[in-house]
């Protein structure tokens, strides 16, 4: 395959590569490239074979290598050239992408415009030090989620969960529906890290504990898992001492953070926001370096693949309209400042002058409130929680409400109800 | 009297309903739901739990270990892990595509299990 | 195992065994070296801050100790030694640090003792030049006395290096063989092993952690040993530019020796405190993490618990914890001839040269005959690094042999061709793997890699991945079989 003129190379073919690829061929780039490192598109997707993906974007509901299936059958049609067993270990700051490649060997090229869409990766045993032995049976509920949905095994029969995210839930019901005992889902914070349908379908429905302000202190066992020592914290999240308590078990499952991968982000030279872990992006998904957008769970961790794709379409498509030279390539903008219980909004700069979607997350948990965009939009939320991602739509209509000349908003989520 | 818990998964609110059932086993009262959506779907809970079951078969003489299933449309709760052991025992072989019948009405449900991949080798 | 014959059995395969066997290989002598672990360098080899020519910084040891004698007649060996075989070797040098005139006056002390022995390369560093030195070091810190000999290295692939060596240059060989019982006879010993019997002239005991326990199977000697453990943690290789020299302070009490180090692959290690605990507990406890890290601020304030990727800890064997640094044992039997004991404590690493040499010395002296293997080769060449190779070589071996176009481990960007040369080259299990190649050492800590190396163990090993270990014994990574768990069902 010829890698010397290619307008847009996306990299990962995940659910945000693939939209990102097939949105900038359908805005007209003409040689556009997804680098997959497996041996197949649709990355994460075929290990998720559990439904829920799909109910906004197609109005369905989906299971993971469902979604992928119509996103690979839409890009094959669409003339975008895979270039699969191809992981990139390189990107310059001026766009040179290095390769390894089962099929073209070493490869090195540099297209008009990237887009990065590598995803995540978990949040380790070593990273969060948990003391103990270091024994086989431990396992990040992803990597176990590999193990049982694709590779076809099952890691253990007595399992321990750290983490009450959604990986962690699903991973909880996907074992014990292979016949595992799920001992319990440990959780540090006093409320449920993930989704509630998840605490409902994959806990309740089958009796799963749910041990929340507690977390795992210490691992047993010298050559295989044995059991796991849990003892709860107390609202600053330390050690409450005599509420430790061992449970027997042969496998750790992990589920303690996603982190955005963005190690060919920085060797390119893109700034980074330390509180999402990605790039920081404005709302056309342009990052710092020009000419390198990115989109989905490597801008930040999302809940629902529906908006992985939908972002990354912006990603795709800026990159084509780049090339056609249709778009400045950094355009500099109102800064989006996170204000009362907001952790983070996505873009971190918007032009003010088109429609664009804000997505958010707040710190704490809280019920009737009010997100407020400066003074020219307010919305009401019966209920907000940090597992939950907000998408807020600004329209052109009251984005002209903006003074001339502001160069900063502050976005609020406030208490309703008179303070 | 008894009383049945149930978590509303409507938003993220997850309020916490709780049913009244008397002795006739009749829905006697719901309180704790927010919003009537909510209330609705807590009565079709309490009456009626359903899944969609999703899963693997085993194959043969293929490249891949595991083919990726789900049952067409949602089935009784109850029946989950028993659906598990069925798809336990069933064997397939390539060619198969996306949205094939493997298993035509699950234990009695009408309800199909359906291929959510192609296995094509 | 048939029953086996030889010369010299060597029980341990740690850096000091294996350096031992290597020395040997030189020779004319039958060898065979006996490891219970799945792998060489697994036991007290593993866990440690990967410091070595650390003559000059043993300096409270006596001038008559044996064991000072063995660690300044390794420091010139060392790099020769690992450019002989292939692996790493970087002249760091040390900054001892100090707050206060009263700690600068305890350094001056060590430094005249080095003088007195003969080593000159210790100066004092002023606090501005200790500051361009290491720019990240505690604004209090008022300066430092700098040794610039010390150096770092990759203990396990040093071990696992020496006995690839001595493998070619004839010794034998013998992994997951755990000796259980010895006895001697009047010209040989008969040893009971886990995996059948050995007989053999001689015995150089180089157990490690069980040194004193081999030695009590024949009465060899009576000595005590004290297992002091420590705590290794591992930084992220983003933050592995914070210093650039090893970097310790003196303790201001017992049991606080804190280290920072960088590590020959980019990481930073970080390390302490000693302390007395039971052998078989090589567990990490929370008081670790906080005490280091703790302590390790005060030298390097920017070191922050988000950066940790892993921790483990290790064991020292002290021998006489009145004396603080010990001596060691590095001799033969009083009781029982043909056998000798192995066992530095600290600095294990890094005496390890000279003491193999003196080692084959004792066997000598005790009627082992040397004659000089003509074909004896010294030379190891590494497996192959991808992510070290220039673009051109990069593109030759991807070209030559298609399994390097396949990247298995992201984080350290290693190829299959690598994982599949690590097996070919005595790896069978996930660490194996992993110490010889680096996969599973990055930040995502195997989350990745791990289910694909599992996998490629499995094909060349010829066994079903339900069998793969992470380090042998019963530690199997993947228990069951999809489906295997549910009731009524065989398995498919």
């Amino acid at each position: 395959m010829s890698l010397k003129n290619v307008d847009v190379a996306v990299i990962g073919s995940g659910p945000a590569g693939m939209a990102a690829a097939i949105k900038a061929k359908e805005t007209g780039a003409e040689n556009v490239v997804i680098m997959e490192r497996a041996e197949q598109l649709g990355g994460l997707l075929h290990q998720c074979i559990h439904n829920g993906f799909g109910l906004l974007y197609f109005k369905e509901d989906l299971t993971g290598p469902e979604y992928a299936h119509r996103f690979i059958e839409k890009l094959m049609d669409s003339g975008v050239k895979p270039l699969l067993e191809t992981m990139a270990i390189g990107i310059s700051p001026d766009r040179e992408i290095i390769a390894v490649s089962s099929r073209e060997g070493y490869i090195t090229f540099r297209p008009k415009s990237i887009v990065l869409a590598m995803g995540c990766r978990e949040r380790t045993r070593g990273a969060l030090n948990i003391p103990g032995t270091r024994p086989a049976g431990i396992f990040t509920a992803g990597t176990a989620q590999r193990l049982v949905n694709i590779d076809g095994f099952i890691p253990g029969k007595k399992v321990v969960i750290l983490g009450s995210g959604d990986i962690g839930m699903i991973m909880a019901r996907r074992l014990t529906l292979e016949g595992a005992k799920v001992e319990g889902v440990v959780e540090i914070l006093p409320y449920v890290g993930g989704l509630i349908r998840n605490q409902v379908q994959c806990l309740h429905d089958f009796n799963i504990p749910l041990l929340l302000e507690c977390t795992v202190t210490q691992i047993h066992g010298e050559e295989r898992v044995e059991a796991v020592t849990i003892a709860m914290v107390d609202t600053k999240r330390k050690l409450i001492a005599g509420t430790e308590k061992q449970i027997e078990c042969d496998t750790l499952l992990l589920s303690v953070g996603l982190i955005p991968e963005n190690e060919l982000s920085q060797m390119a030279g893109v700034k980074l926001d330390p509180i999402t872990g990605g790039p920081i992006v404005n709302e056309i998904r342009q990052t710092s370096v020009p000419g390198i957008f990115a989109g989905g769970n490597v801008v930040h961790v999302h809940d629902l693949v529906d908006n992985v794709s939908w972002e990354s379409e912006i990603a795709g498509q800026s990159a084509a309209e780049l090339i056609h030279g249709r778009r400045k390539s950094w355009e500099r903008g109102i800064t989006l400042k996170p204000g009362r219980n907001i952790k983070y909004i996505v873009p971190h700069t918007i032009s003010g002058k088109r429609e664009v979607t804000l997505y958010m997350r707040v710190n704490e948990p809280e019920e009737d409130v009010r997100l407020k965009v400066g003074t020219i939009v307010t919305k009401a939320l019966r209920a907000v929680k940090p597992a939950e991602m907000l998408k807020l739509e600004l329209s052109s209509a009251q984005l002209s409400k903006l003074g001339e000349g502001t160069t900063e908003i502050v976005i609020d989520c406030e208490k309703r109800g008179g303070r | 009297m008894s009383q049945v818990n149930i978590i509303c998964v409507g938003c993220p609110l997850g309020c916490a309903a709780t049913l009244a059932i008397g002795d006739d086993g009749k829905l006697a009262a719901i309180t704790g739901c927010k919003c009537k959506a909510g209330q609705k779907y807590v009565v079709k809970e309490y009456k009626n739990p359903v899944r969609v079951l999703t899963g693997t078969i085993v194959t043969q003489d293929s490249a891949r270990p595991l083919l990726p299933v789900r049952t067409a449309a949602p089935i009784p709760k109850a029946k989950l892990l028993p659906g598990m052991k069925v798809l336990a025992k069933t064997r397939i072989k390539p060619p198969v595509m996306i949205g094939d019948v493997i298993i035509s009405n699950l234990l009695g449900t009408r309800v199909s299990v359906v291929a959510t991949s192609d296995l094509l080798a | 195992m048939g029953q086996i014959d030889t010369e010299v059995l060597v029980i341990g395969g740690g850096v000091l065994g294996t350096a031992v066997a290597r020395e040997l290989s030189r020779y004319k002598v039958d060898t065979t070296l006996v490891e219970k672990e799945a792998d060489f360098g697994w036991g007290s080899t593993k866990a440690n801050m990967c410091l070595v020519c650390q003559g000059a910084d043993t300096l409270e040891f006596r001038r008559e100790y044996r064991r000072s004698k063995l660690v300044w007649e390794s420091m010139p060996l060392m790099e020769p030694l690992c450019q002989e075989l292939d692996v790493p070797f970087k002249r760091v040098g040390e900054l001892a640090v100090f707050f206060d005139n009263g700690g600068r006056a305890k350094f001056q002390k060590m430094k005249s003792r080095a003088e007195s022995m003969g080593m000159t390369t210790h100066q004092f560093v002023d606090r501005e030049t200790l500051r361009q030195m290491e720019p990240n070091i505690a604004r209090d810190a008022i300066g430092a006395l700098y040794d610039p000999n010390i150096a770092i290295t990759d203990p396990v692939r040093l071990t696992m290096a020496l006995a690839e060596n001595a493998k070619r240059n004839g010794v034998k060989l013998l992994t997951r063989t755990k000796v259980v019982d010895i006895s001697s006879g009047t010209e040989e010993f008969e040893v009971q092993t886990s995996q059948g019997a050995i007989r053999s002239r001689f015995i150089v005991n180089a157990a490690g952690l069980f040194v004193d326990k081999v030695a009590a199977m024949v009465n060899a000697d009576e000595f005590v040993v004290f297992p002091i453990k420590g705590y290794v943690v591992i930084l992220d290789k983003k933050v592995g530019d914070l210093v650039s020299h090893e970097i310790h302070a003196r303790p201001e009490a017992p049991g606080e020796n804190n280290i920072v180090t960088p590590s020959v692959y980019g990481n930073l290690f970080i390390g302490t405190p000693m302390k007395l605990a039971r052998r078989n507990d090589q567990s990490t406890t929370r008081q670790m993490a906080d005490t280091t890290l703790r302590n390790v601020r005060r030298l390097v304030p920017d070191i922050s618990e988000r950066d940790i990727i892993s921790s483990f800890a290790g064991f020292l064997m002290f021998r006489n914890w009145e004396l603080g640094w010990h001596e060691c044992v590095v001799s033969a039997s009083g009781n029982v001839p043909r056998f000798i004991s192995v066992s530095i404590g600290y600095p294990g690493v890094s005496a390890a040269p000279a003491t193999a040499k003196e080692v084959v010395k004792l066997l000598s002296q005790e009627g082992l005959k040397l004659e000089e293997n003509l074909k004896f080769n010294p030379y190891s060449k590494a497996i192959t690094h991808f992510s070290d190779l220039s673009e051109e070589e990069k593109r030759a071996l991807i070209a030559k042999d298609e399994r390097y176009r396949y990247a298995v481990c992201r984080c350290e960007t290693v190829t299959e061709g690598e994982v599949v040369e690590a097996i070919s080259r005595g790896a069978t299990t996930l660490d194996g793997v992993k110490f010889r190649t680096r996969a599973g050492m990055g930040r995502c800590q195997g989350g990745f890699c791990g289910p694909r190396i599992i996998s490629i163990l499995a094909r060349e090993l010829g066994i079903p991945e339900e069998q793969v270990t992470k380090k042998g014994g019963r530690s199997q990574l993947l228990l069951y079989k999809s489906k295997q768990l549910l009731e009524g069902v065989t398995c498919p």
